[in-house]
């Protein structure tokens, strides 16, 4: 029968959590095209390889020791010697920062298309229907492949992570692993920073809509200090300089889950949310009553900040 | 060192977006700009053209409206330009754009250094730097954070989660996709903005490249997204608008 493929993901032997969305992914999409669920890790040894067999019944191992880091010229060699042998149908692959730098080249190996960061997939008529966030999240999309493979990158939280449990059979498939042209030298931290505001109760963040540092500062920082909490900010904020990497939330930066989280001049992109959207209770403030941050947030308000916030200080 | 930039022009994403027919957006209604992280992918290859030599060269697969953010580009500092404009490769996939891209990379000659930016704002696919890479035989890093070069040796930082950062080592010529905040891309200057006026602007179809327009993927329908998880959107001048919220937040969801 012929499979969808999960492409494990892993890092110092610990599988990512995307990993056991696309497992969960994969049941789902395969018993939808009468195909059946498998994976392929890639590796020094088979150790991670036994792991994902507690998440899907087939498991391809290759074990190369060129295969001991993540580069997209050993991945993706692995990943090719595993589709030529086997019937794939489909590949699965997460939208994370190694699957976006593999997911194209095997596509183009496969000489299949893809379709990258999706959020939901419907088959009709036996084919895929990919659904995907496009206009940083405004407005979304359905594409579909026309060749008779396909490749498909997910966002993360797109699948509930598939729970451990079988005892699936992995299976060795040889590779040669040659020529890979880039060298992963070490994995350095950068955003060390005296500042932890993942512990904080109530974080207020400011985005490019405070429109400069000075701005940020005056309007932000005071706001945060009046609630009793910590502020934070999204990418551009830390790009432009106007606050340290430390207080970045996102996909890039922390994860945090306080009580409250105030999204100030934020438009609310995917990477953005994926960081603070376990917040209990988010409000929105943001003159752009179609920004995606309105579909996550409890409460918002539609208007300009600079009116708003200092409202909000007078009655605190 | 010669150094190409793939620009692509694409909505402000602050825009009223209409979608036409479930199928376009209505431009009439869109101001356009340089996709943001292609902004950071000009300023990288500019700086490394001040310190190296050598010249920069913008690629760009657009309609007519693209040829204002090429020379927002050119009045940066690049030097000159290829503007893929055809509206086959308008209606194709990120794998037609990047086979023109590579075909017209191929067509300059001796380029030691390809950018991209990470995505596009508006597809956010993020797959044509790549895909790039693998058409011109090249080695590619994507989400590029800091980037060393000395001859042909190059030090590169990739971006990980949770702000880790991956150092590899890799040589030219390569595809690199460039990440934000690697550096401050600059404003163009006045007298920067009057040569761009002047500065090559080759026009170019897919015919022309030799480049195929069949796409992998079709386009199936667009549609604004429909939330179960809508925010209570609370109404009023700034000054009730505020008191309300601060009442919800302390009575409603007790969280102050
Ligand atoms: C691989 C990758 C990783 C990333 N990681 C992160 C990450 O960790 N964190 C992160 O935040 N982003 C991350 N990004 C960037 C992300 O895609 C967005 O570009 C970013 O989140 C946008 O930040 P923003 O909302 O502040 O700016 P914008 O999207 O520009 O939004 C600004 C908002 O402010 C509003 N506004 C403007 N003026 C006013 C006003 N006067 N009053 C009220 N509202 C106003 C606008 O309507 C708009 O909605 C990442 C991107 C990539 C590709
Ligand atoms: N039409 C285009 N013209 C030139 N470069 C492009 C075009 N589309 C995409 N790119 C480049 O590829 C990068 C990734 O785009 P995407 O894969 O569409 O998210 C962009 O940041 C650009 O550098």
């Amino acid at each position: 029968m012929a499979k969808i493929l999960v492409i494990a993901e892993h890092r110092d032997g610990k599988l990512s959590d995307g990993t056991l969305e696309l497992c969960k992914a994969a049941k789902t999409i395969a018993s939808a095209m009468g195909c059946e669920p498998a994976a392929a890790c890639f590796g020094k040894d088979d150790s991670i390889a036994k792991e994902v067999a507690k998440y899907i019944p087939t498991v391809f191992c290759v074990a190369d020791a060129a295969l001991e880091k993540y580069t997209s010229d050993g991945y993706a060699q692995a990943a090719k010697a595993v589709i030529d042998s086997q019937d794939v149908k489909g590949v699965l692959i997460a939208q994370s920062y190694d699957g976006v730098d593999f997911a194209a080249k095997v596509a183009m190996a496969m000489g299949a298309g893809i379709v990258s960061n999706c959020n939901k997939v419907a088959v009709e008529g036996g084919a895929p229907v990919f659904t995907r966030n496009t206009y940083n999240g405004k407005i979304q999309e359905q594409k579909k492949v026309k060749t008779d493979k396909f490749v498909a990158t997910f966002e993360k939280g797109a699948y509930e992570m598939e729970a451990a449990g079988g005892a699936g059979a992995v299976t060795a498939v040889s590779a040669s692993i040659s020529n890979v042209r880039t060298k992963v030298k070490e994995v350095i931290a950068t955003m060390a920073g005296a500042v932890d505001i993942s512990q904080a109760k109530i974080i207020v963040s400011g985005g490019r809509g405070l429109k400069d540092g000075d701005k940020y500062k005056d309007v932000i920082i005071p706001l945060a200090k009046k609630l009793g909490g910590e502020y934070g900010a999204s990418r551009p904020v830390v790009d432009s300089g106007w606050t340290e990497a430390a207080r970045q939330v996102g996909q890039s930066g922390k994860t945090v889950t306080p009580d409250l989280y105030m999204a100030i001049g934020i438009s609310g992109a995917i990477q953005h949310v994926a960081g603070m959207k376990g917040s209990k209770c988010i409000v929105a403030i943001n003159k752009d009553p179609e920004a995606p941050i309105f579909n996550i947030a409890a409460y918002g308000i539609v208007a300009d900040l600079f009116e708003v916030v200092p409202q909000l200080m007078e009655n605190l | 060192m010669k150094i190409v930039v793939c620009l692509k022009q694409v909505p402000d994403m602050e825009s009223n977006f209409k979608i036409i027919d479930g199928k376009s957006i209505d431009e009439s209604q869109v101001a356009f700009k340089i996709n943001d992280f292609d902004n950071y992918a000009v300023e990288a290859a500019l700086q490394l053209k001040e310190k190296n030599g050598g010249e920069v060269i913008i690629v760009s697969a657009g309609p007519d409206r693209a040829a204002k953010d090429i020379r927002q580009a050119f009045a940066m500092g690049a030097d000159w330009g290829i503007q893929i404009n055809d509206p086959a490769v308008q209606a194709g996939d990120n794998f037609v754009v990047a086979q023109c891209l590579q075909k017209a990379i191929q067509g300059i000659g001796g380029v030691d250094l390809v950018l991209t930016g990470v995505q596009a704002e508006d597809d956010q696919a993020a797959v044509t730097g790549v895909m790039l890479a693998e058409l011109l035989g090249m080695p590619h890093c994507t989400n590029v954070v800091k980037l060393d070069i000395s001859g042909a040796n190059m030090t590169v930082n990739r971006e990980l989660e949770g702000g880790l950062n991956e150092v590899l080592e890799m040589s030219a010529p390569a595809v690199l996709s460039i990440q934000s905040g690697i550096n401050e891309p600059r404003y163009p200057t006045l007298p920067g903005i009057m040569k761009a006026k002047k500065k090559q602007l080759d026009a170019k179809k897919a015919s022309d490249l030799g480049a195929s327009t069949d796409s992998k993927t079709e386009f199936v329908k667009m549609f604004f997204p429909v939330s179960d998880k809508k925010a209570e959107i609370i109404k009023g001048d700034p000054a009730t608008a505020a008191k309300a919220l601060i009442d919800k937040l302390k009575n409603e969801a007790k969280v102050i």
